[in-house]
């Protein structure tokens, strides 16, 4: 709440509510008029603004008898009647509410359940990923979860059958692991190998997981006249998690691999969803010698809800929508709103 | 109500609404801890038949990772179908963890943010308490595309029909920052580019100097720097067009031929208004002639009373106190010298402008003074520019009868503005086209200077294996290095001095003490850290994270278990120094060629970390 606005609706309050508000505050309020009251109270409000507010809003919550807010004298649009809506703060009142009904709880949780199991059939995505990589760069950056993974496993299928060297990266330890556990089972343990800081499993094979700075190691080594035979018949570079290359300290090692990822190599970068891919498309397609191709959608493959959960155990939709809206000022579900203003008022007020 | 929902109720509202699996995110790694401990305390029971399932993925798992097999939280875990996530557990404990997510035993999992990136670990539900994280010391907004990542964790692929992210509040929560994350455009990512001492190197072994330009060029670090450019020379080239009628007239540089005139005619206005004031020499002076000050008079000496200005001239004046008791006034500049003494006055508003208990001790101060005392010399200010302004304003300068005098004022100030930004935006495109390339020659020189590399930029023998060491303060460990500091140390030694360059965290914690030969080459560290400054950034170099590496690489029967109740520290910490401390050393191991004794030191290093729980993972 801005200063004004408290002054204003300050200046709303019957003075006997002001000097009920005033007790304890401000010294020999009684003397004082409205006008002066308010001013009072708006100084005195710096030393403790919240305290303020939350007990102007319970006082207002408490006896909304005294007479009908003036509010609806000094705007005429509302000076229509309007129904009472019970105990809700007043700021739900003086919101236009949009034509269409919030959606209810029940239709909120529709449709919970396992899908039944059906062939996996590629999204047209993933294909078009797959064909464009057999002669250009690509860059997916798609939602989380809609099915990165498959475009990687499926591009290194093509290149080892085609006896073509693939090198695929991770951010992070942790995940080369996970990665090398999951290729081993798809590829066979005996065409899968591991490059760590300091430990190489089975160096010689065909798909060869590592971290970023591995990789750069290795492009620097080759640079630099020792000689790679790994890197000679290297058919496709895939960079997992390539938003990394905004890392602070990290991102530097993303930007050395792509500038001196050897050019006969296609790249297959795989991001989450970030603001500008095209921005690094155009950059890719500046440097490598194919223009890079840009996948780019915002789709999920599991449609996701929001909701919100008050500390009551009180469940309700956070939207109007049933899905999540998109672009700014969406409006909250008036449910989830008025549960949140009334948490809001219980942990800000002070002596909890 | 309380402040936020007890962790058990929440996964009972999750559970009664068909929402589980669910991952919790929660601020700390303490709340997720705490939340397992109410979980603990909790009478909540699994289904037997959901206990063996948890029992049995756990025992094939220990098979792969003996590290887990006696891990406090299991029997927790089977218990209550609930666990927590985060960077103070074991790596191994993770992969359990995320393994038992994975085929559907748990019902939550609470986790820190840290798991949004990277972990492929999905679930029904998403549960979102906070709106901000801890970034090194304060709390940052989460960005769009970190909420992002948190919710898309919600909905399995071919197990949910939905996913839900659900929010729940929390102290310090904002709403909004969430709901905008939710619904919002991600952020566009920056380039990060910095160019390292060993980047320089290496690019400088594999490509001649004239090369490394065009290279450089090619980085997206260039390509977004080009493109700012870009937007910028559309600016510059908009402003040619309004400097358009602002060209050449009856002078060709008429801007700056009007600026010298302005200027001077302001001055001129300027000095005409404080005529009065005193000359350069007396003006100087004034500030010494403050009470207490000795001074010497055309005849004798006396200490300053007071300073004031005369009623009628306002002309500066002071009160002295002379050698005989005497109080005269004098003008101020009658004063011929000032001398270096002063002594303590107790001002008084009145005559005679002292306290007389002043006036008293003054008095036999003023007649007991040394006959030589120290002069000061004043140092007088020139007055400023005077004659060129007036030279300026009389000579035959062009613009007070040039015909286009009045054209000249009126646009004066907009060319002006005009001029001064084409002038900004040239240097901002310059800037941004030739930065990279200005800082790599910068760190081209520092190795110049310390010997990497030859005054032609080619590298020299010690640059050669110092291109090896691609870590950072890789300038740190190469000098140590070249100062012979770890020549004939122990492998735990070095193993130590590794853990404390690599450490960056700086949280606290109990560590046992270190050895007294670690402690004084540490000394030797941080000094060389210090003298390194200007050119690294110097490390944090913690010493009691040493000591773990230390104990862990110089008792190989130590074990993990025995490791870990040393310190306070969590065990998904150490183990992490440990790994960080792995590669740094594995970096030492590879200059064989040129350091075979150090290389061998590390590699014993490096085989006797590497046991028990740092075998387990490749």
């Amino acid at each position: 709440m801005t200063t004004d606005e408290l002054e204003k609706l300050l200046a709303e309050q019957p003075v006997s509510r002001l000097h009920r508000l005033a007790r304890g505050r401000i010294h020999q309020h009684f003397r004082l008029g409205k006008r002066r009251l308010i001013e009072a109270l708006l100084r005195h409000s710096s030393e403790n603004r919240a305290g303020l507010e939350s007990d102007l809003h319970a006082l207002t919550q408490e006896s909304p008898q005294p007479p009908p807010p003036p509010r609806r004298k000094t705007t005429p649009e509302s000076a229509a009647p309007r129904p009472r809506q019970g105990a809700k703060p007043p700021t739900n009142q003086v919101e236009a509410e949009p034509a269409e009904p919030a959606v209810d709880l029940i239709s909120f949780l529709e449709g919970i359940g396992v899908p039944e199991p059906k062939p996996f059939v590629p999204d047209a995505w993933q294909e078009d990923a797959l064909t464009s990589l057999t002669t250009t760069d690509v860059i997916v950056s798609v939602p989380t979860g809609s099915g990165k993974t498959y475009v990687a496993i499926e591009a290194t299928r093509r290149a080892i059958e085609a006896e073509r060297t693939v090198i695929y990266t991770s951010p992070l330890k942790a995940l080369s692991n996970t990665k090398f556990t999951e290729f081993s089972r798809l590829f066979g343990s005996d065409r899968v190998g591991i490059l760590t800081g300091d430990r190489q499993d089975n160096p010689q094979a065909p798909l060869l997981i590592m971290t970023t700075e591995i990789l750069r190691n290795l492009l620097y080594d080759a640079a630099g006249g020792e000689i790679d035979v790994r890197l000679d018949t290297l058919g496709l570079v895939i960079m997992d998690e390539s938003q990394y290359i905004a890392d602070p300290e990290r991102g530097v090692v993303w930007e050395e691999t792509i500038i001196f990822c050897p050019t006969q190599a296609k790249l297959l970068l795989l991001s989450a969803s970030i603001g500008n891919p095209q921005d690094i498309a155009d950059w890719l397609t500046s440097i490598r010698p194919t223009p890079c191709h840009l996948i780019q959608h915002h789709r999920r493959s599991v449609p996701l809800r929001a909701g919100y959960l008050h500390p009551n155990g009180k469940l309700t939709p956070l939207f109007r929508s049933v899905g999540i809206p998109h672009g700014g000022g969406t409006p909250l579900h008036p449910e989830a709103k008025r549960l949140f203003a009334q948490y809001e008022e219980e942990t800000l007020r002070p002596n909890r | 109500m309380p402040p936020s929902i007890h962790p058990v109720d929440l996964i009972g509202a999750l559970r009664h609404k068909h929402l589980t699996p669910a991952i919790v995110f929660l601020t700390s790694r303490r709340a997720c801890d705490d939340a397992m401990q109410a979980f603990e305390r909790s009478h909540t029971t699994l289904p037997p038949a959901r206990q063996d399932a948890i029992a049995s993925v756990f025992e094939q798992l220990v098979q792969q990772y003996p590290s887990i097999a006696e891990h406090p939280l299991m029997p927790v875990v089977q218990r209550v179908g609930v666990a927590a996530h985060h960077a103070g557990h074991l790596p191994s404990w993770k992969i359990a963890i995320e393994e038992l997510m994975r085929q559907g035993c748990l019902d939550a999992v609470f986790a820190t943010t840290t798991l949004a990136a990277g972990v492929d670990f999905p679930a029904r539900t998403v549960v979102v308490t906070q709106s901000s994280v801890r970034k090194s010391r304060d709390f940052t907004d989460l960005t769009v595309g970190e909420i992002q990542q948190l919710a898309g964790r919600a909905g399995r692929r071919g197990k949910d029909l939905v996913g839900f992210a659900v929010i729940t509040p929390s102290p310090y929560i904002d709403l909004s920052v969430l709901t905008k994350g939710l619904t919002g455009q991600p952020e566009p990512i920056d380039s990060q580019f910095v160019i390292s001492y060993p980047m320089v190197l290496n690019l400088l072994k594999a490509h001649p100097l004239d090369q490394i330009q065009a290279i450089l060029a090619r980085s997206f670090a260039q390509f977004q720097l080009n493109r700012r450019a870009e937007t910028l020379e559309s600016k510059l080239d908009q402003l040619h067009v309004q400097m358009e009628p602002y060209g050449p007239r009856v002078c060709t540089d008429w801007i700056t031929q009007w600026q010298i005139f302005d200027h001077a005619r302001k001055q001129k206005a300027h000095r005409v208004q404080v005529k009065r004031r005193e000359p350069p020499e007396l003006a100087a002076r004034l500030h010494f002639l403050t009470p207490g000050r000795v001074v010497g008079l055309p005849k004798g000496r006396g200490i300053v009373l007071r300073q004031y200005r005369s009623k009628g001239q306002r002309s500066p004046t002071i009160t002295v106190l002379r050698p005989g008791g005497a109080v005269t006034e004098s003008p101020a500049d009658a004063v011929t010298q000032v001398f270096d003494r002063t002594f303590d006055v107790a001002e008084a508003p009145v005559y005679p402008w002292v306290t007389p208990a002043s006036l008293e001790d003054l008095t036999r101060q003023a007649s007991d003074l040394p006959v030589r005392m120290p002069a000061l010399p004043i140092l007088v200010q020139k007055e400023d520019e005077e004659g060129e302004i007036v030279q300026t304003l009389t000579d035959e300068f062009p613009c007070p009868t040039c015909p286009s005098r009045s054209a000249c004022q009126k646009d004066h100030a907009v060319a002006l503005r005009i001029r001064q930004d084409v002038h900004r935006h040239t240097k901002a495109i310059q800037a941004l086209r030739t930065g990279l390339w200005h800082r790599f020659q910068n760190r081209a020189e520092v190795l110049q200077q310390f010997g990497y590399l030859a005054p032609t930029c080619h590298l020299t023998s010690e640059g050669e294996w110092a291109r090896l060491i691609r870590i950072d303060h890789s300038l740190l460990i190469t000098e140590l290095i070249r100062a012979d500091a770890f020549s004939g140390i122990e492998p735990q030694i070095l193993a130590g001095i590794m853990a404390t360059l690599s450490h960056d965290d700086d949280r606290p914690g109990a560590f046992p003490r270190i050895s007294p030969g670690l402690a004084s080459l540490l000394r030797q560290v941080r000094q060389l850290a210090e003298s390194l400054a200007p050119h690294e950034d110097p490390p944090l170099l913690r010493a009691d994270v040493a000591a773990l590496v230390e104990r862990w690489i110089g008792d190989p029967t130590l074990t993990w278990i025995g490791l870990c109740r040393t310190t306070t520290m969590a065990e998904g910490d150490i183990y992490r120094l440990l790994a960080r401390t792995l590669e740094y050393l594995s970096q030492i191991h590879q200059l064989r060629n040129t350091h075979p004794g150090l290389a061998d030191t590390a590699g014993k290093a490096i085989k006797n970390l590497r046991r028990g729980v740092l075998e387990e993972l490749p």
